[in-house]
């Protein structure tokens, strides 16, 4: 036997070969996660067209996304946009330029804080919530059961929640920016004595369709990134052979909720770029 | 599976040929069904059929249930085999009067 | 104990499996696994942790590919199929999780009548009075509105197996049937396995280590230890196996727990701080 073999008898890598060959094995790991997770994201769209489509599911879905979602958002868009206000009307005031605090408020949320904020308070609310409903029906073998009663687990379960969040996610966005560029108002307008029409007008002069469609576009891609990563993760849960039941779920959850948000993150620079 | 329908004395008779399940139930349940919305007596035969599923039950129970409402009779009759062995096991032998031969009639 | 019905003409093989191995990566978990299974018969495949039974249901339900022989179910390679075809086949497939895997946003009802809502076209009628036979069928008379959650376990595996037979399959699986399950539940279990065998002619594939239970309704043992098969044989041919861990097996004897001193002391203390 060689002595100089970096590899013994049953392929196990030693002595120098070790770090290397660790790092092999988690790029290929990560580079086959990510192509199974993509080849599981056109399974759920595929089966946009199929019968019967699952009516049921997708409203309850809306409902749970969107609706329930919905005040916590609306309080959290009020206060942001009063922050946003806030900070803008100290730095406008000294350059004498408060006339701008309309378009500063309604670009920032439109643009940014409206999609990004809009998303985390999807991804802590639902991702999280999915990814845990998702996962502890795998370890209950609830799919299983669904497969064996030739259910198609992917138009049945998951396409209803893909879709729900992809519509659900732009509404919640733009209702957020209206209420941010409200708190925006009562900050500049009602609590400093602003002007009211140069706040208004300020922000329908420099707000434009760019703008909006960027919010728009954004939000979409944040719909997807955000339930993709949520069911992928947590029906995948079973494949983590290092943690099981309970244990499994919480570390799908956690590790759904900072992948999701990472990469919304990561896209929201990506499509403003683009855009801008 | 064929389901013949014939008179006898004040019933309709229906003959059951065969083996009912998912995909014939409906039939047989629209049949017993017109039957009764005419009106008249029904007579289920069972003695030529040879396997009968739980959608063919449900469509038997069904109508039983009309059939009492509208104060018709409704008995089966000559069920042998499997059949009365899913009778049994449903525990319906006691619900649904049953009669062995023709001269019991 | 029950009886295979003799007949002239030989009864029918529903399930065969041949030279079926299956491996979890590289790890090989089942090796050259031939056995079938004929018209209603009621085949018991038991085994000790780690046998490698759980494994070889997963493959027989299809959800799980063999990495080499063959698997046929009701005269069909299930590896060769399409999945219209499978989706077909499964249609006449019923199968009783351990632990019931009922779906747990709908209510007991709606989940027993889920296969035939998606699978067939009944009507609505229909279906809610054969949903509530298999209910009684099952001691569950009146349990149809609530929701899993509000189930015990013992429940929980009724309305399971209330769902896997709402189609009258012509095969049934049974993953751990009396797991969990009080003696009493459990014998009228067995006995409700007997009688719908009976009265449907159903085919039973059953995954259990009750041993009394299997002992009272199997037609033939599959005994397996390691991924490999054991013995496949009746409950006599089994009880009187020549195969020293089938009679551990079935008296339950505890395995050897002889003590090698020093091994025994070094792990112990292995690792210890002086």
């Amino acid at each position: 036997m060689p002595e100089s073999s970096a590899v013994s008898d049953k392929n196990t890598p030693i002595g120098i070969a070790v770090l290397p060959a660790r790092l092999g094995r988690f790029v290929i790991d990560w580079i086959s996660g990510v192509g199974r997770a993509n080849v599981f994201l056109v399974m759920c769209l595929s089966r946009l067209f199929f019968m019967p489509f699952p009516f049921r599911e997708f409203i309850k879905q809306i409902n749970f996304v969107g609706v329930r979602t919905l005040l916590v958002l609306l309080i959290a868009g009020l206060f942001t946009g009063m922050v946003v206000a806030l900070q803008f009307y100290d730095t406008l005031v000294r350059f004498g330029s408060v006339d701008l605090l309309g378009s500063a408020v309604a670009l920032s949320l439109i643009r940014e804080l409206g999609p990004v904020m809009a998303a985390l308070m999807v991804i802590a609310r639902v991702g999280s919530a999915t990814c845990a409903e998702i996962g502890i029906m795998r370890n209950e073998q609830q799919f299983d059961a669904l497969e064996c009663m030739a259910i198609d687990v992917y138009r049945y379960l998951m396409l209803p929640r893909l879709l729900a969040a992809i519509i659900a996610l732009p509404m919640l966005t733009a209702l957020f920016d209206l209420v941010g560029i409200g708190g925006g108002y009562v900050v500049g307008v009602l609590i400093h004595g602003e002007s009211a029409g140069a706040y208004v007008n300020g922000l329908i002069d420099t707000v434009t369709l760019n703008d909006v469609m960027m919010g728009v576009i954004k939000s979409l891609v944040f719909g997807v990134i955000i339930m993709w990563t949520a069911l992928y993760k947590g029906f995948n849960v079973h494949l983590n052979q290092k943690l099981s039941g309970a244990e499994g779920v919480s570390h799908a959850t956690t590790s759904a909720v900072v992948l999701s948000a990472i990469v919304m993150l990561s896209f929201d620079f990506i499509i403003g770029s683009l855009m801008l | 599976m064929d389901i013949i329908k014939s008179s006898f004395k004040h019933y309709e008779r229906l003959h059951l040929n065969g083996e009912i399940d998912l995909h014939n139930s409906s039939v047989l349940r629209e049949t017993l069904l017109s039957i009764l919305n005419a009106e008249q007596h029904v007579l289920v035969d069972f003695s030529e059929l040879q396997y009968i599923d739980s959608s063919g039950i449900a469509a038997l129970v069904e109508s039983f249930n009309v059939a009492k409402k509208q104060s018709l009779e409704f008995k089966i009759l000559g069920a042998c085999g499997s059949p009365l062995q899913v009778l049994e096991l449903t525990r319906l032998v006691s619900v649904f009067p049953m009669v062995d031969s023709e001269t019991c009639l | 104990m029950s009886t295979i019905n003799k007949t002239d003409t030989p009864a029918k093989t529903v399930i065969e499996t041949a030279g079926m191995d299956a491996h979890y990566g590289e790890r090989q978990v089942l090796h050259d696994i031939n056995l079938s299974v004929g018209e209603g018969e009621i085949m018991v495949i038991m085994g000790g942790s780690g046998s490698g039974k759980s494994t070889l249901l997963k493959h027989l339900l299809g959800l799980q590919r063999p990495s080499a022989g063959s698997i046929e179910l009701l005269g069909q390679d299930i590896c060769g199929l399409s999945r219209k075809q499978m989706l077909a086949l499964r249609r006449n497939m019923g199968v009783a999780f351990q632990g019931g895997a009922l779906l747990s946003s709908m209510t007991v009802g709606d989940n027993v009548k889920l296969p035939l809502r998606e699978n067939t076209k009944l009507d609505e009628n229909t279906i809610s009075i054969m949903a509530r036979l298999k209910l009684e069928l099952m001691n569950l008379a009146g349990f149809e509105d609530l929701m899993p959650s509000e189930l015990s376990g013992g429940m929980l595996k009724r309305a399971g197996l209330a769902r896997a037979v709402i189609m009258d399959p012509k095969v049934l699986f049974f993953d751990e049937p009396s797991a969990g399950l009080d003696p009493v539940t459990s014998v009228e279990l067995d006995e409700l396995i007997l009688q719908l065998r009976a009265a449907l002619n159903m085919t039973m594939v059953i995954v259990t280590h009750e041993l009394e239970s299997a002992f009272k309704i199997a037609d033939r043992i599959t005994v397996l230890f390691d991924g490999k098969i054991a013995a496949i044989g009746t409950v006599e041919e089994i009880k009187q196996s020549s195969d020293e861990r089938i009679q551990n097996l079935i008296k339950r004897k505890p395995r050897d727990k002889s003590v090698d001193a020093d091994a025994y002391l070094q792990r112990l203390t292995a690792g210890g701080r002086k």
